[in-house]
């Protein structure tokens, strides 16, 4: 496809994605979709994020979901003290609090690896979901933060569900873009050299750790800027936010979707967000085992189809092709 | 703090130990061994609580669920590692997310199976009352909680000693490969390793029951966040590590929450950070992690 008819196309389907409440709204379950892919959309920014570590850089974290909370947090928090409910300020709060959290978690864990990465940013996560848990003055504690302000841009208010939708969508895509951009640039390609062969990208004069502390604050902040997107949604902050199962969902969804790809955690978190919103409704109400199955799901891909559905998807496309 | 509070506190941090040392050496044997972080060990113990609870109702004994939930862990055990981790051998990082998938549906279909309110589990007749000790009364069941802690560390150093099998485990810890081309069929080394530790985390579930209770949530806290703060600080893979971090976290959690409340659960996972940063092989231990 010619570079001008392939943006015209994704200029199209963004367009499609932002209207969608406008044109669906003639459908009968047009409210439970909107919220449905809005969360979805949340929940895709916040794996893309993830993927920047996990499939670009070969930074396993588990701890990715302190980030979002620390976001969700700065949001409602800013809001509350500040007084304002104006999102260049709740949303850049969001921003600043999850890049400077993240540089500081960053310094700690870059230079470690592997499974030592997983279990040392599963560590430092934790610590900041046990002051989320238990700072009750600031964070509302076991009890979340409640009264989470509107989103407003000047006297716009965008805390309608259409309106929060679109703005959902809005920053998904520029995200979407953000993440294409850096994969593309010179730096997207260093980060893969540092994935396959850090020695080598040293001895190219590389300074990798910077090149790693670096990908993990952009991958924070953009985490914590979906938190705060999914504070604005709900207009409440839970601690769990920020708890091990939260990173779990962001981890299983890249996995799932396909590692160091564009599409994989876009597509992961629509079979997550499936999973999770969608199948229980065809099991019997007293069948709650979403979880279970999500579990099984993810555990297939581990095992049979490492490189997720976007790896699935494209070797069954190149055994078409070639046939 | 008065004298009697502080003695009090060691006390409860000294149980505390133990249960954690339960907890964790089925943790550390399974490292130690496969070079696998089971991230499922949390599901496993929360697993072990909740079987205990209805062997506890339909048996009415406390001892019969004490030996059932470590034999259903172990089947459970001898189930995941041929059918899942086999599969997987030598790709660690995989091995240890696949574990994440086992812990999903482990945990979802308890709380389908059992319910998801929070249950409680009473000590045995015998061990439920309490005793005077130095200035105050003191649970029993606590004290019997320590001594199955020692008495359970010293049996394992006597089977990693002295035994055919312990030195099977000893050489394992060095170098899994190497002892496969000595002969050793590490099929069953491995399946056998997973389901001890498996096991141990069934009984460490049976024995914290009446302290922590049984509810939804516990497969993460105290299950598979204490047991990783228990051997990443004390060094993963060894005894004497699970020992040191148990014996360290224990009266440091018990104080902490005394002394500074509200950022306790902080203060843990600080040293875990500190520890980790410094010493990444923990205090005792002697293998850095694989990548």
């Amino acid at each position: 496809m010619r570079p001008l008819a392939r943006w015209a196309l994704v200029a199209v389907a963004a367009v499609a994605l932002v209207t969608f409440p406008y044109w669906s709204a003639q459908w009968e379950s047009t409210r439970f979709a909107t919220t449905l892919l809005r969360d979805a959309l949340i929940l895709a920014i916040f794996a893309l994020s993830l993927d920047l570590l996990v499939g670009r850089a070969g930074m396993p974290s588990l701890g990715h979901a302190a980030f979002f909370g620390a976001g969700g947090y700065a949001a409602g928090i800013a809001s509350q003290r500040l007084g304002t409910d104006q999102l260049p300020v709740t949303l850049g709060a969001a921003a600043v609090v999850a890049a400077l959290l993240a540089l500081v978690i960053g310094v700690l864990v870059v230079r470690s690896e592997g499974i030592f990465f997983l279990m040392l940013t599963l560590a430092l996560a934790q610590i900041v979901f046990a002051i989320a848990f238990q700072w009750t003055a600031v964070t509302g504690g076991s009890n979340g933060l409640s009264g989470v302000g509107r989103p407003m841009l000047a006297t716009l208010d965008f805390s309608s569900p259409d309106l929060m939708y679109v703005l959902v969508s809005i920053t998904f895509v520029a995200a979407a873009l953000l993440v294409w951009g850096l994969a593309r640039s010179p730096y997207g390609r260093a980060l893969i050299g540092v994935r396959e062969n850090e020695r080598r990208m040293r001895a190219l004069g590389y300074d990798t750790t910077r090149l790693r502390l670096s990908a993990f604050v952009v991958a924070g902040t953009i985490a914590g800027i979906a938190g705060a997107l999914s504070a604005y949604s709900t207009r409440f902050v839970s601690a769990q936010d920020a708890g091990l199962g939260n990173s779990v969902r962001a981890f299983v969804t890249v996995l799932v979707g396909g590692a160091g790809t564009l599409a994989g955690p876009i597509a992961g978190s629509a079979l997550v967000s499936f999973i999770e919103r969608v199948v229980p409704s065809l099991l019997p109400v007293e069948l709650r085992i979403s979880e279970a199955i999500l579990g099984l799901v993810f555990i297939a891909f581990v095992l049979f189809a490492r490189q997720g559905m976007v790896g699935v998807g494209r070797s069954a496309w190149l055994r078409v092709r070639t046939r | 703090m008065s004298l009697e509070l502080v003695f009090q506190q060691a006390l409860n941090g000294l149980s505390f130990g133990a249960l954690l040392f339960i907890l964790a050496s089925g943790l550390s044997l399974v490292f130690g061994m496969m070079d696998v972080v089971n991230l499922a060990h949390g599901a496993f113990y929360m697993l072990g609580a909740y079987v205990a609870l209805s062997v506890v109702q339909v048996t009415g004994s406390f001892w019969i669920a004490m030996l059932a939930a470590p034999l259903a862990l172990a089947l459970v055990g001898l189930v995941v590692e041929p059918l899942l981790l086999r599969r997987l051998r030598g790709r660690h990082l995989d091995q240890v997310l696949l574990t994440i998938g086992v812990s999903l549906v482990i945990v979802d279909l308890i709380g389908q199976l059992w319910g998801r309110e929070v249950r409680s589990l009473s000590a045995p007749p015998g061990l439920d009352g309490s005793v005077g000790l130095i200035g105050g009364v003191y649970p029993v069941y606590r004290l019997f909680v320590i001594a199955f802690g020692v008495v359970l560390a010293a049996a394992m150093a006597v089977v990693y000693r002295r035994t055919r099998i312990g030195m099977l485990i000893r050489a394992g810890v060095e170098d899994a490969e190497m002892l496969g081309a000595l002969g050793i069929d590490t099929n069953r080394l491995f399946a056998s390793t997973f389901a001890t530790g498996a096991a141990l985390a069934g009984l460490a579930g049976v024995i914290a029951a009446p302290v922590f209770g049984v509810q939804p949530g516990m497969d993460t806290d105290p299950g598979l966040l204490y047991s990783l703060v228990v051997v990443v600080v004390g060094g993963l893979g060894t005894l004497s590590g699970a020992v040191a971090g148990s014996l360290l976290i224990g009266p440091a959690d018990t104080f902490g929450k005394v002394l500074f409340q509200d950022v306790a659960l902080a203060v843990i996972f600080a040293i875990v950070a500190l520890v980790l940063l410094l010493k990444p092989t923990g205090l005792l231990g002697r293998i850095r992690i694989a990548r």
